[in-house]
C-alpha cells in the first residue's frame, strides 16, 4: 500500500513539475521596437550631397504585403 | 514607465504584428490584448478570404446571385467597398475579381502556377451588391464575384486595434497587417508613432519614416506579387480595362485618418500617373502619400506626416 502512494505522489510532484515548465516557458509577448536603417542625404562643403546612414528607431515598416510561404 | 509589448504571427496570407503600450506591468492584460487582436484577425479572415472555399465571401460569390447569409464583418466591409467605388469613381472596384483571376491570380498567392494570361470577356466593372444589414444577407448581381484584397487587411487592421485597446490601462498601440497599419493612443516614448516606408527598390532599405498620431498607413505596388509568364504580370486590375494596369508608380503609400480609407487610397492610386494622383490627393485633404515611380525620386503628396528629425530624401 504505501508503494502505491509512493507512486502516486511521485506521478503528481512530476506533473506539478512540468506545469510549472511550461507556464515559465510559456510564449510571451516581446517588447521591441524595431529598427530601421536610413539613409539622410546632407549637404556638404561646396554643395555636394552625401548620403549618411543613420539609424532610425520606428513602431512597424509599410510596404507591399510580401507573400509568407 | 511605459512599455511596448509585441507579437508576431502568420495570417492573411502574410506577416502580421501587433503592438500595445502598458502602462502598468499587467502582463496578464497585454497578453489578453494581443490575443485579441489575433483573434479579430482570424475572424475577419474566416468571413473575408476569398482563398478559404469555406469563408463567408466564397459562399457569397458561389451563390449565382441568390441572397446568402452572412456575417456582420463581411456586410460591413462590403458596404464599405460599396463606398469606396462611389468615392473614387469606380478607380477602386471590389468586383474585379473575375478579371483578377482570367489574368492569373486564381489562389492564394503562394500557390500560384504560371499559365497563360487571358481577359474576362464576360466582365464589367461596377456591377451590384446588395446588402440586407437587417437580415444579415448579401446578393451579387448574377456573373459577379467580388475580392476584398484592396480594402479587407486596413478594415481587419482597424478591427484588431478596436479589439486589442478596450483593456483601459493600455495607452496606445499598432496593428500591422503585412504592411497595412492602424495605430492608436500613445507609444511608450511619448511623441509620434514612427512607421518606415520600405524603398521599393533597395530590399531591407527605408525610404522615409512617417510620424503619426493615430489613424492608418497601407502601401500598395507592384513591387510584390508578380505572376504570369516572367513575372510580367500584377495583381493591380484597372477596372477601366479589366487587365493588370499599365500605368502607375512602383509603390505607393498613403496615410488617412483610418485604415479602410489608406488601403482603399493606395488601391486606387496604385494605378493612376503622377498627375491623376496629384489631382486625388488634392481633393481630399485628409490623406497623404508617397509615390514611388519606377524611376526617379519619390514625390510627397499632401502634407505627408514626415517625421523631421529622420527625413530620407534619397538621391535620384
Amino acid at each position: 500500500m504505501q508503494r502505491i502512494w509512493v507512486v502516486v505522489l511521485s506521478v503528481w510532484a512530476m506533473l506539478a513539475i512540468v506545469a510549472v515548465l511550461a507556464w515559465s516557458s510559456r510564449p510571451v509577448a516581446s517588447p521591441p521596437p524595431a529598427s530601421a536603417q536610413s539613409v539622410r542625404v546632407v549637404t556638404g562643403p561646396g554643395g555636394k550631397q552625401h548620403l549618411v546612414v543613420v539609424k532610425a528607431p520606428v513602431h512597424a515598416t509599410t510596404a507591399t504585403s510580401a507573400v509568407v510561404h | 514607465m511605459n512599455t511596448l509589448w509585441r507579437t508576431e504571427w502568420r495570417a492573411v496570407g502574410t506577416t502580421c504584428a501587433a503592438a500595445v503600450t502598458a502602462r502598468s506591468q499587467d502582463e496578464r492584460e497585454v497578453h489578453r490584448a494581443l490575443a485579441a487582436a489575433q483573434e479579430e484577425v482570424a475572424a475577419c479572415e474566416r468571413e473575408l478570404s476569398r482563398f478559404d472555399p469555406a469563408s463567408d465571401l466564397s459562399r457569397l460569390n458561389a451563390a449565382g446571385g441568390g441572397w446568402t447569409p452572412v456575417g456582420r464583418r463581411l456586410l460591413e466591409a462590403l458596404g464599405l467597398a460599396v463606398r469606396a467605388r462611389e468615392e473614387t469613381g469606380g478607380r477602386f472596384d471590389p468586383t474585379v475579381l473575375p478579371a483578377l483571376v482570367a489574368a492569373g491570380y486564381d489562389r492564394s498567392f503562394e500557390l500560384l502556377e504560371e499559365r497563360e494570361a487571358r481577359r474576362a470577356d464576360d466582365w464589367r466593372a461596377g456591377t451590384a451588391i446588395e446588402l440586407d444589414a437587417r437580415n444579415g444577407r448579401a446578393r451579387l448581381e448574377p456573373g459577379t464575384s467580388v475580392d476584398l484584397g484592396g480594402i479587407g487587411k486596413g478594415y481587419a487592421a482597424g478591427r484588431a486595434l478596436d479589439a486589442m485597446l478596450v483593456a483601459s490601462s493600455l495607452a496606445g498601440g499598432i496593428v500591422d497587417l503585412g504592411g497595412d497599419i492602424a495605430v492608436r493612443g500613445e507609444p511608450p516614448e511619448g511623441g509620434p508613432w514612427l512607421v518606415a516606408v520600405a524603398d521599393p527598390r533597395r530590399t531591407g532599405e527605408t525610404l522615409a519614416v512617417l510620424a503619426l498620431d493615430g489613424g492608418g498607413v497601407a502601401t500598395s505596388g507592384r513591387d510584390a506579387r508578380r505572376f504570369g509568364p516572367a513575372g510580367s504580370l500584377h495583381h493591380l486590375i484597372d477596372p477601366e480595362s479589366g487587365e493588370s494596369a499599365l500605368g502607375g508608380p512602383l509603390t505607393v503609400t498613403v496615410v488617412a485618418p483610418d485604415p479602410v480609407a489608406a488601403e482603399v487610397n493606395a488601391t486606387t492610386l496604385a494605378i493612376a500617373g503622377l498627375g491623376e494622383a496629384e489631382a486625388h490627393i488634392a481633393a481630399r485633404p485628409r490623406i497623404s502619400a508617397l509615390y514611388v515611380p519606377h524611376t526617379g525620386p519619390a514625390v510627397p503628396l499632401g502634407r505627408l506626416p514626415l517625421a523631421a528629425e529622420r527625413l530620407v530624401v534619397r538621391a535620384a
